[in-house]
């Protein structure tokens, strides 16, 4: 059939162009933000938290900042590196009979009068609750470091929970300062937490509630009035959300928001960002450490001798010089070296190619026609792999292309997408060589066995497939030392092994330049955590 | 004619139900067999270990046959939420839903300019052939289809937001003014301006040669000789002959009015879909990204059948069969 005009062309085409204009902004609408600047604070990220169920979460990042302002652990930790009760009465000791002298049981003394900000009492139910849910294999908790040793858990009254471990492990502490505490009133009726409806509303016991949020824009919170440390001292924290960085410091340079925290200042930005008035540039030291990483199965890096002179080829200082405008301090560890486990013996070695030189003929490998080094038919030829995007690194990779370049290596750089090269090329240890930040595995404590320990092949995360019989036998002393100064002399003496044999071969440790409104005081870096709202519940205007 | 009308519509919607169904299948297998996945994402958290890996694999039912995955995810598409979201276990049309209304408004309202001063621009390039004019809009429209949005996006910030001062740098409104229509605006301006410039750029090309095409043809010639005025053979007898091909074109870009702009949407924090998918595609977030894809694809359905319609209503040459 053929249509007939039965409506005008012209009414048609104008109608048309009418309606386009015709827009929807309804939905748009959220409740009221304070309108006094001094009643909230901003806080900005690039991301958005997507999962607000603490233990849910998948990376620490973004998701930290719901953590931090809606939930409570049973301790924090400060920006010393001590422990500081938080939703347990005390810190459990050998001295206060918390911990039992063999160090398997620990028992914790629960604070009373703590609510849920739904108005229910915190009791220890939570906390078992919270341990079940951890261990519950239906759900996808991110992590059971630790809580995979807890052999018995028992509720001894409504304030008091008791725990005993299949072996004395002293970095327990970590597991439950960076697992916080869900109520068990709200999710013990869940069909599947992971689906459930609390991980987008959470109620927690923290310093603030969650009030709105607007997708793609930014979260309101609301101060608990009722928190068990004090009310905080500003009504509302806005999370807003930038996800470019550079346009995110315009926004700080401008005022439009007060802190800029979790991503940092472009490090070519730090000097003038350090001379804007009105404005505080806070150093934040980072649990990272950036490391070359190297596959010890591979036939050209099974000897020690050969990573260690690939490692001291490499010019590391330059690289944070010229790369990170020498923002970045040089770490001969996987801590940092303010670190109150750091061995301070231990010697930087870097950059010395005619050792270099001289330590890979030694080893075998001698330059073949083509000028690249041979052993038993291997070339030392390699791929090096890191996110691809990421400038600074590809920086440092093509220094070390060219540091390995001069004693006779070929490397090639090989980067893939983050969730291409962190996935089973990495964990099933793939790659010939990685560079890579990551901080300890334990919270901040110096045990790094599920890196380097034999028994973290495979199930662990020693993706090096690094093995030393020592090394393992000081990493399960040092677990067990409760002394400080034991601790600090076993984990050097790690440092200085992992230094001499080079599984992974430290590069710096992470910084970042946050900056936030100098009329706000509390605003503090704290290199023991990942999370730069730590102790929101201090913050406060002047 | 309008019940030919509504049968013509259940047509095309019958015959689009095998498509989507492709569409789906080689989007779910092309995004499962690609290298990677979602859980790179914990490998970055320093606790996690190869273990809590395959603990993790299991749990989020990534360990399933592709096909079990598959029709699992099937089956939640007619359940209505459209799948779970891997990080935050929320329903995927939900999340789709709370980006819609930030990318209408922008990419709807640029695209309108976008139109109305592309084709105003392509008629007077047509009408006036190798005068200044025309040879102007054709530099500018090659200079602002050659340089980035993200460039533009930067400097424009730069320049009215940092130094000027004049506009807000990003989102939609100033906290605290939230549903305040002028706020809105103030914010709209930036990226509105980026987006329509680089539309009008490239609209103004396709009206030029639709309009062109039309009025060298006899029956304007014919016009112009029975002594009619130069406008009204413009308007009343080329107009509606040159708009054709650009109605279809609008049909086919209809998806985009949806999907928003990756680029821009990040440079001015605007909360719109493009973020969604950006952000849902660093992290392998499979469920997202397939809703995502599957929305587009309606749409892309449904542009091409408005424009058929829309064509059919205004050209009487056209049936619809």
């Amino acid at each position: 059939m053929t249509t007939k005009l039965t409506i005008n062309r012209r009414t048609l085409i104008k109608s048309a162009a009418a309606s386009s204009l015709i827009l929807p902004a309804t939905g748009l609408f959220r409740p009221a933000i304070a309108q006094s600047n001094r009643e909230r604070v901003i806080f900005t990220t690039n991301q958005e938290p997507v999962q607000f169920n603490p233990l849910l979460y998948a990376n620490g990042g973004t998701d930290t900042i719901v953590e931090a302002l809606v939930f409570d652990a049973l301790w924090d930790v400060d920006d010393q590196g001590n422990f500081i009760p938080n939703l347990a009465a005390e810190l459990p000791t050998r001295e206060n009979g918390g911990i039992s002298q063999d160090g398997r049981t620990w028992r914790v003394n629960l604070k009373r009068d703590v609510k849920w900000s739904d108005g229910q009492p915190f009791t220890a139910k939570d906390v078992e609750f919270t341990y079940q849910t951890i261990v519950n294999p239906k759900v996808a908790v991110r992590s059971r470091s630790g809580f995979e040793l807890i052999d018995t858990f028992k509720v001894v009254d409504d304030y008091t929970v008791e725990m005993t471990l299949t072996r004395p492990y002293v970095p327990f502490y970590w597991a439950w300062q960076s697992m916080h505490i869900v109520p068990h009133h709200l999710l013990s009726g869940e069909a599947d937490i992971n689906t459930s409806g609390f991980n987008t509303e959470p109620i927690g016991t923290g310093a603030y509630t969650l009030k709105s949020r607007t997708a793609g824009s930014h979260m309101v919170y609301e101060a608990n009035a009722g928190y068990h440390r004090g009310a905080p001292k500003i009504r509302q924290f806005i999370h807003k959300f930038v996800p470019d960085q550079l346009v995110a410091y315009g926004q700080m340079r401008t005022g439009e928001i007060d802190v800029f925290g979790l991503m940092g200042i472009p490090y070519d930005r730090w000097d003038e960002a350090k001379a804007l008035p009105n404005r505080n540039f806070v150093l934040a030291p980072q649990p990272y450490v950036q490391f070359i990483y190297f596959n010890t199965e591979k036939p050209q890096f099974t000897d020690p001798k050969v990573r260690k002179a690939l490692y001291i080829a490499c010019e590391m200082q330059k690289s944070i010089d010229d790369i990170n405008f020498g923002t970045t301090p040089r770490t001969l560890s996987y801590l940092h070296t303010s670190h109150w486990a750091y061995n301070n013996a231990l010697k930087e070695e870097t950059a010395n190619p005619q050792l270099a030189e001289k330590m890979l003929d030694e080893a075998g490998w001698r330059r073949g026609a083509d000028g690249i080094r041979e052993k038993d038919g291997v070339k030392m030829k390699f791929t090096m792999s890191t996110t691809a995007g990421a400038p600074p690194r590809q920086a440092s990779q093509q220094l070390f292309q060219q540091n390995w370049k001069q004693i006779g290596v070929e490397m090639e750089i090989k980067n893939m997408p983050g969730s291409v090269v962190w996935g089973e090329y990495t964990t099933k240890s793939q790659f010939d060589t990685l560079l890579v930040a990551w901080e300890p595995p334990v919270g901040m404590d110096p045990d790094y066995a599920s890196r380097c320990h034999s028994k973290a092949i495979g199930n662990g995360a020693n993706y090096t497939q690094y093995k030393n019989p020592e090394v393992d036998r000081l990493l399960d002393e040092g677990v067990t030392q409760t002394d400080v100064e034991q601790r600090k002399e076993t984990y050097g003496k790690v440092q200085q092994i992992l230094l001499d044999e080079v599984p992974f071969a430290p590069q710096f440790s992470v910084v970042q330049g946050n900056m936030s409104t100098s009329a706000l005081n509390g605003f503090k870096a704290n290199q023991y955590v990942t999370d730069a709202c730590w102790n929101v519940h201090e913050w406060a205007w002047a | 004619m309008r019940s030919d009308l509504l049968g013509y519509v259940v047509r095309r919607i019958l015959h689009s139900i095998p498509l989507v169904f492709g569409v789906s299948v080689i989007g779910f297998g092309i995004m499962h067999l690609a290298p990677g996945g979602p859980l790179s994402v914990y490998t970055l958290n320093g606790s996690i270990t190869a273990a809590d890996i395959e603990r993790l694999r299991v749990s989020l039912g990534l360990d399933q046959p592709l096909h079990v995955q598959y029709f699992g995810w099937v089956k939640s598409m007619l359940e209505g939420s459209w799948g779970y979201t891997l990080f935050g276990g929320r329903p995927v049309l939900d999340v789709i839903l709370e980006r819609l209304p930030a990318t209408i408004l922008l990419m709807g309202t640029s695209t309108a300019l976008a139109v109305l001063i592309g084709t105003l621009l392509g008629v007077l390039g047509a009408v006036r052939r190798y005068s200044i004019f025309d040879y102007l809009a054709t530099t500018g429209a090659m200079l602002a289809l050659s340089f980035p949005t993200f460039w533009f996006g930067l400097m424009a910030i730069y320049i009215f937001a940092i130094e000027l001062r004049w506009l807000p740098s990003g989102g939609m409104y100033d906290f605290g003014e939230e549903g305040n229509v002028l706020n809105l605006l103030q914010h709209l301006i930036l990226p509105l301006l980026v987006l329509t410039l680089v539309l009008v750029a490239s609209w103004s090309r396709y009206a030029r040669s639709s309009f062109l095409e039309v009025i060298q043809q006899d029956y304007v010639r014919t016009a112009r000789s029975k002594g009619l005025s130069g406008s009204r053979v413009l308007w009343r007898h080329a107009f509606p002959n040159a708009v054709i091909p650009l109605i279809a074109l609008l049909g086919v870009q209809l998806p985009t009015l949806f999907s928003g702009a990756l680029v821009a949407e990040t440079i001015f924090s605007w909360p719109g879909m493009g973020r969604l998918f950006v952000d849902a595609l660093s992290m392998k977030e499979y469920s997202v990204l397939m809703g995502t894809v599957m929305f587009t694809a309606l749409l892309v359905i449904l542009g091409n059948l408005i424009a058929d319609i829309a064509i059919a209503l205004i050209d009487p040459r056209v049936k619809l069969s």
